[in-house]
C-alpha cells in the first residue's frame, strides 16, 4: 500500500486517551483459583526454558553461514530492487529472521508502553499455569466503573501436552447512562486487560474473552501469544460495548507446526469506536494462523481492523489466512478493513478476504418474504449479535454480563432467555 | 365453493430486460392443492417469485389480486404480511443471525401474539414434528446446514406462520427419502393445522403421494399451456411435456 495511503487511513496507530483524575482500583475476580498460582515469573522462566531448547535446533550461523547469507541477500536485493538501498520493511524482516531472543522478540499487540501500563494499573500478576498433560480452566472478571481504572495482567503458562482454557468477562455498569446514549461522549472509566500466553510443545490453549461494557468506558484488550512446536492457541474476542475499544494482538507461531486460530466478533453501536490490530508473525516451518471477524456496524459508530501477518524467511510450508465480514447497518457508521500479508519466503501462502455491505439483495428478498422489512431486518442484526454473544458465552458470569447489556440496548431481551 | 384466493392476470416479467413470463393467468381457491408442473426453465420459479414480489424481476404488466385485494405494487414483506408465503427452492444463509432470533423476528412481524414461553414451545414442538434437532435454533441460519436442513427450515416457518396461501418452489429438490417424507408431513401438517391452500411448484410427482391435489398447471417457456384436474400429473409421468412444447412451439 503506498505510504500516502496508508497514512490517510491512519493505519499505522491509534492513540489512546485516558482522563485525568481516574483511581486506580482494580475489581478483578478469579474464579477456580486452584488454576492459578503465586510464581509470577512462571511465564518468563518457560520461555528462557524454550529459548534453550530452540537454540539447539537452530544454532547461531557460523561466520561462514553469515557470510553466504549476507551474499545472497545482496543478490536478492540487486534482482529486485536494482541495487537501491533496502526497504524499511526488508530492513525489519532482517533483523526478525536474525533476532536470537525469544524473550526480546515477545510482543503485545498494543505496543510494550501501554501493556506495561496495564500492568502496573493492575498490581498484581494472575498466572495460570499446566503442569505437562494437566487441563485447567479458569475464569477471570475484570469489573469497570466509573471514575476508576480496572485492569488484570495475566500470564498463561501451558506446558508439554497441556491444555489451559481462560475466560475473561469484561463488563462495567455507568450508572449515569441509559441506553446507548454518553454523556458528554467522554470517558467515565477505563477496563483493560493485559496477557500473555507461552504454549509448549503439543499445549492447547484458548482464551475466550468477552466485554460488555456499558458506554462511557473505554477499554483496552492486550494480547501477546507465543506458540512453541505444534502448540494451538485458540482466541475469541466479542466486543459489544464501550464507547471506546482497543484491542491489540501480536503472536509469535515460532514453533514448527504451530498454530493460532483468532475468532473476532464485534457490535458496533452508538458513537462506539473499535480499534483492533493483529500482528501474527510465522517463523516455525508449517505453521498456521486464522483471523476471522465478523462484526456489524450500526447507528454512527466506526471501526479499524488491520490484521498483519508476517511470513518470515524460513517457514516453510506455512499458511496465514484472514477474512473478515462486516455488516452496514446504517448510512453514517466508517469501516477501515486494513489486511497485510508480509512474506519474505517463497514456500508459503498467504490469503486475505474481507466481505463489507449492507444486507446483499438476496438475503433482504428473503427477510422480506417472511414478513421482515428493511428496518426490522437492520435491528435483527444488532439483537442477532447479542444473542449469539449469550449463546456462546464460555461461562455463566459471561452469559449474565450479555443479557445486562442487552437488556439495555434491547428492551425485552433478557425475556428471550428466560 | 370457495373463494379464489389468488388470481394472476395477464403477468408479464422480465429479468435484464429479457422477458421470462409472458401473459401468465392463474387461479388458486381458498383451501385447494395446485400444482405447476413444467420443463427446466419453463418459467416456474419465476412466477413463484414475481407472486412474492422478488426484485430482480420486473413485472411488465399484469395483475395480482390475493384475497381480493390488489397486491401487484406490495414489497414482498407487505405481500407476507397478507398472508403469502414463498418457500424457496435454495433458501439463503445468513450468518451472525441465530435462527431462533430469525423466527422471533418473523412472528413479531406477522403481529402473532405469542409470548416468549410460547414461542419456545412451539418452535420446539414444530421442530420434534419435522424431525429437526433443537441445536440447530441456536445455530446461525443456514450455515453449515444441510440441503434437508434447510427445506426443514422452511417447512418449519410455514407451520409457525400459518399463511392463508403457501408457494413451495421445488422444495423436494435434492432431497433424500427422509427428508422428502418430512417435507412431505410439513406440507400435510399446514392443511391439517389452518386448512392452508398450496402452490406446489415440482418436477418429483413422488411428494404429491400423500396430498389430495385440486389442480395441475403447466407452464412451458414462460406461457401457462394448460390446467387440468389431478389425472394430468399422472399424463405428464407418462408422457412428459413434448405435447405442450410442441403446442407453444407451433403457436409462435
Amino acid at each position: 500500500m503506498p505510504a500516502s495511503t496508508w497514512h490517510f487511513l491512519r493505519a499505522n496507530d491509534a492513540t489512546i486517551e485516558i482522563p485525568e483524575g481516574l483511581a486506580i482500583a482494580p475489581d478483578v475476580r478469579v474464579s477456580k483459583t486452584p488454576a492459578t498460582c503465586d510464581d509470577a515469573d512462571a511465564l518468563d522462566r518457560a520461555l528462557a526454558r524454550t529459548q534453550e531448547q530452540w537454540e539447539i535446533v537452530h544454532p547461531a550461523p557460523t561466520a561462514d553461514e553469515i557470510a553466504e547469507r549476507d551474499a545472497y541477500r545482496a543478490a536478492e536485493s540487486d534482482a529486485t530492487y536494482g541495487g537501491t538501498a533496502q526497504s524499511t520493511y526488508q530492513a525489519n524482516a532482517d533483523a526478525i529472521e536474525e533476532a536470537r531472543s525469544l524473550v526480546a522478540a515477545f510482543e503485545h499487540g498494543t505496543g510494550e508502553a501501554v501493556a506495561t501500563f496495564l500492568r502496573e494499573m493492575a498490581g498484581k500478576r494472575i498466572v495460570v499455569q499446566a503442569a505437562p498433560r494437566e487441563t485447567v480452566a479458569t475464569t477471570v472478571v475484570v469489573t469497570g466503573a466509573p471514575d476508576v481504572i480496572s485492569a488484570a495482567a495475566i500470564d498463561v503458562v501451558a506446558l508439554r501436552n497441556s491444555s489451559v482454557d481462560v475466560a475473561l468477562v469484561i463488563d462495567g455498569v455507568n450508572r449515569n447512562v441509559q441506553g446507548d446514549a454518553a454523556p458528554n461522549g467522554g470517558t467515565v472509566g477505563l477496563t483493560g486487560t493485559t496477557l500473555r500466553v507461552c504454549a509448549d510443545e503439543d499445549a492447547r490453549v484458548r482464551i475466550v474473552r468477552m466485554h460488555t461494557l456499558d458506554d462511557g468506558f473505554a477499554d483496552i484488550d492486550d494480547m501477546g501469544l507465543f506458540a512453541h512446536e505444534r502448540a494451538r492457541i485458540e482466541v475469541s474476542q466479542t466486543i459489544l460495548g464501550a464507547t471506546t475499544t482497543f484491542t491489540g494482538l501480536a503472536g509469535d507461531l515460532r514453533g514448527d507446526s504451530a498454530r493460532a486460530d483468532v475468532e473476532t466478533r464485534y457490535l458496533g453501536h452508538g458513537d462506539q469506536s473499535h480499534d483492533l490490530n493483529y500482528m501474527l508473525r510465522h517463523h516455525g516451518t508449517r505453521s498456521q494462523c486464522n483471523l476471522n471477524a465478523n462484526g456489524v456496524l450500526a447507528g454512527r459508530s466506526s471501526k479499524t481492523l488491520r490484521g498483519t501477518i508476517d511470513l518470515i524467511r524460513g517457514c516453510k510450508g506455512s499458511e496465514g489466512s484472514e477474512r473478515e465480514t462486516v455488516l452496514l447497518v446504517d448510512e453514517d457508521v466508517r469501516n477501515k478493513t486494513v489486511p497485510v500479508i508480509l512474506c519474505s519466503e517463497d514456500d508459503v501462502a498467504g490469503n486475505h478476504g474481507a466481505t463489507i455491505g449492507h444486507i446483499r439483495e438476496d438475503q433482504l428478498f428473503y427477510l422480506e418474504s417472511r414478513g421482515i422489512s428493511r428496518q426490522d431486518a437492520e435491528a435483527m442484526f444488532v439483537s442477532a449479535t447479542l444473542e449469539q454473544a449469550a449463546i456462546d458465552a464460555p461461562v455463566e458470569e459471561a452469559r449474565t454480563a450479555v443479557l445486562r447489556l442487552g437488556e439495555k440496548l434491547v428492551p425485552g431481551f433478557g425475556e428471550l432467555f428466560d | 365453493m370457495a373463494h379464489t384466493l389468488l388470481s394472476c392476470r395477464n403477468v408479464s416479467a422480465s429479468v435484464d430486460e429479457k422477458p421470462i413470463l409472458h401473459d401468465v393467468d392463474l387461479d388458486v381457491a381458498a383451501g385447494e392443492v395446485h400444482v405447476l408442473m413444467g420443463p427446466n426453465g419453463a418459467g416456474k420459479s419465476t412466477l413463484g417469485h414475481v407472486l412474492m414480489g422478488d426484485p430482480t424481476y420486473e413485472l411488465t404488466s399484469g395483475t395480482v389480486l390475493f384475497d381480493g385485494d390488489d397486491i401487484t405494487g406490495l414489497s414482498p414483506d407487505k405481500r407476507s404480511r397478507t398472508g403469502l408465503f414463498l418457500s424457496f427452492q435454495a433458501p439463503v444463509e445468513i450468518p451472525g443471525v441465530p435462527l431462533r432470533s430469525f423466527l422471533r423476528t418473523m412472528v413479531d412481524a406477522h403481529d402473532i401474539a405469542m409470548k416468549n414461553k410460547e414461542f419456545k414451545r412451539r418452535t420446539k414442538e414444530l421442530a420434534e414434528a419435522l424431525d429437526m434437532d433443537t441445536v440447530y435454533l441456536d445455530r446461525e441460519l443456514g450455515v453449515g446446514f444441510s440441503g434437508g436442513e434447510k427445506k426443514k427450515v422452511e417447512m418449519l416457518q410455514l407451520l409457525l406462520l400459518q399463511p392463508k396461501l403457501a408457494i413451495l418452489d421445488e422444495t423436494d429438490s435434492g432431497l433424500d427419502v427422509d427428508a422428502l417424507s418430512i417435507v412431505s408431513r410439513g406440507m400435510e401438517l399446514y392443511r391439517k393445522e389452518c386448512d392452508g391452500t398450496l402452490l406446489i411448484i415440482t418436477h418429483n410427482t413422488r411428494i404429491l403421494e400423500q396430498l389430495h391435489v385440486d389442480r395441475t398447471h403447466v407452464m412451458v417457456d414462460g406461457h401457462m399451456v394448460a390446467e387440468g384436474p389431478a389425472s394430468l400429473i399422472d399424463e405428464i409421468d407418462a408422457q412428459g411435456f413434448e405435447r405442450y412444447e410442441s403446442l407453444v412451439a407451433d403457436a409462435r
